[in-house]
């Protein structure tokens, strides 16, 4: 699958957090996630609104303990597709 | 982070067993240009209190003209210069590795010289070849058990010693290594005996599909209705208690996007009830059904999570089983009840990455449907499938390859492939044995109340049994050919 976008995603013990070099985006849910990496993208104006986005989130593994590397040492990697509406598009 | 295929590939303890078990196996293939590269290995070998010496206790594997310290010495070198090129590709930290391993070593070799011991280890018909007057017959399995107990007493009692250890303390690498040097064995099991090991692997593949499809909902159901646990921690323990413990726990978390806590925690639970089946399970089984190796190695393979644990407690009802049958004047080979233990297993972890695959669709289709749907990638279950497998299966058929070429290149080949499938492979049981008890902290047990009673009804009152009926239909009146 291609991705207009990759980030790093890591879990802080209560946040999922998307890093990338131009933002961070940060929520409780993968869901609440998403859409501030949409709100993201639109503040710092990456792409174009209106346009639709594959990003592609890989799982930063180093949250994880190391001595569970041994055991097991992928996590998971997600593609999501983001429209880039601004909330007055959405609204209306 | 696995953005491609390749990901992994240098650092992670997976890959590195791969690595090492290929290394140790291209170096016996090396015997077929005449060269030995692996006679250095040393060996342990039986010795009688009050008549100790280090020429007695210790042997060179092959017939290179070395002192018996020499070997050690060389083995350390080998292994040493191997394990801390790993730990630096997958960015240890080598110094405190270097230190680390060094001391586990150490411990590992005093420990087995100890448990060769003639009182501990010899059985009862050989008492007058080492002229001994009472012993306990308890065969190679009391090295196992020995080095267990020290390790879980570090790991209990001395948690500084065992936190310094904890760098090389890996037992999951130790075995994952010695399972590729096992795929020597199966190899030369297969030459041996090519229709048991066809009806093992088959009758394994079969067992497996019952146990994905038979206690993952068992469990699941009972983590939902009966204790009421959240859909998520549900999924991620029904895996990790019905499947291969860590590996399925991370996957099926992974797979559900559960947060990284939950699989952690049921990480932990898996690790330190692995040590409880580990102790209890072998000797059970071998005084219950002492008629039944087969059934009993698969039922293990069935039962016992993590890929160590059941490797270590397949090894100690080898042991134990073969020294009982032996008490009775039957003498069966030595590794094929340990292999039945592993072949169920090692089926088990191949198919985690398809099933995690399958929760994630089912997960992120059904379950929890979104807007802006996100995609599931089908490298998840490359991602996802155990490497040491790949090295295993290599070993496996490329031993028998070449030993089909001719009876001369087989018995050469034979010859230099011993010491690997023998002394190195037992090395790197005894490192996870004392690897294994050393991280295992019980300790850790304190405020799981509610998911460790879990975890103890599903695996002794739901697994437990349901695997042993499930082997004993799969694998009843199986022996291992008789010496």
């Amino acid at each position: 699958m291609q991705a207009d976008l990759e980030v790093r995603l890591t879990h802080d013990g209560s946040r999922w957090i998307a890093h990338h070099p131009a933002f961070e985006a940060r929520g409780n849910t993968l869901l609440e996630l998403d859409q501030d990496v949409t709100r993201c993208l639109l503040d710092r104006q990456l792409f174009q609104q209106n346009n639709q986005v594959m990003v592609f989130m890989a799982f930063d593994y180093t949250c994880i303990p190391t001595w569970i590397r041994q055991y097991a040492y992928h996590y998971f990697n997600r593609y999501i597709r983001l429209d880039l509406k601004s909330p007055t598009q959405e609204a209306q | 982070m696995n953005r491609k295929w390749y990901s992994g590939m240098a650092s992670t303890e997976d890959w590195w067993a791969v690595w090492l078990g290929l290394i140790m196996f291209l170096a016996s293939v090396s015997s077929l240009w005449g060269w030995d590269l692996t006679g250095w290995m040393a060996k342990t070998s039986t010795w009688v209190w009050g008549k100790f010496s280090i020429e007695t206790a210790l042997k060179p594997s092959g017939k290179v003209a070395l002192h018996p310290a020499m070997s050690l010495l060389v083995t350390y070198l080998v292994f040493t210069t191997l394990t801390c090129i790993a730990a630096w590709a997958m960015k240890l930290n080598v110094k405190r590795f270097f230190a680390a391993w060094t001391m586990l070593f150490a411990l590992t070799w005093v420990v087995w010289i100890i448990g060769q011991e003639a009182h501990f280890k010899v059985p009862v018909h050989e008492f007058t070849k080492h002229d001994l007057s009472w012993g306990l017959s308890l065969g190679g399995g009391f090295s196992y058990l020995l080095a267990l107990v020290i390790g879980l007493i570090i790991g209990n009692f001395f948690k500084g010693t065992a936190a310094f250890l904890s760098e090389a303390a890996k037992p999951e690498w130790f075995i994952k290594t010695a399972i590729v040097f096992l795929g020597i064995k199966i190899g030369v099991m297969s030459m041996e005996a090519a229709g048991f090991v066809q009806e093992l692997v088959l009758t394994g593949i079969a067992a497996t599909f019952v146990a994905y499809m038979l206690f993952w909902p068992i469990v699941y159901t009972l983590a939902r209705k009966g204790f009421k646990l959240s859909r998520e921690a549900s999924a991620v323990l029904s895996s990790g208690i019905s499947i291969c413990g860590v590996s399925a726990a991370i996957a099926t978390a992974g797979a559900i996007r559960a947060r990284p806590v939950i699989p952690v925690v049921v990480s932990i639970l898996v690790v330190i009830f692995a040590m409880f089946e580990l102790i209890i399970l072998p000797g059970f089984y071998a005084a219950v059904a002492p008629s039944q190796p087969i059934v009993n190695g698969s039922a293990l393979g069935l039962t016992v999570k993590t890929d160590g644990a059941d490797a270590a407690a397949g090894a100690i009802l080898d042991e134990l089983m073969r020294a009982n049958a032996q008490a009775n004047g039957v003498v069966w080979k030595e590794g094929w009840i340990l292999m039945a233990s592993l072949t169920t297993k090692i089926w088990i972890d191949v198919f985690i990455g398809v099933w995690a695959f399958l929760l994630a669709l089912v997960w992120v289709y059904k379950v929890e449907r979104k807007p802006g749907q996100s995609r599931i990638g089908l490298s998840e279950i490359w991602h996802r499938f155990p490497k040491f497998v790949l090295g295993y299966l290599i070993v496996w058929f490329s031993y028998i390859a070449l030993a089909s070429s001719g009876p001369e290149i087989a018995k050469t080949l034979h010859t230099a492939a011993t010491p690997v499938e023998g002394s190195m492979r037992t090395m790197m049981f005894m490192l996870t044995f004392l690897s294994i008890g050393t991280i295992t902290d019980f300790s850790k047990l304190k405020g799981m109340g509610r998911l460790a009673l879990l975890y103890a009804i599903a695996l002794f009152g739901i697994i437990a049994p349901i695997a042993y009926g499930v082997a004993w239909i799969f694998h009843r009146g199986m022996m291992p050919p008789v010496l």
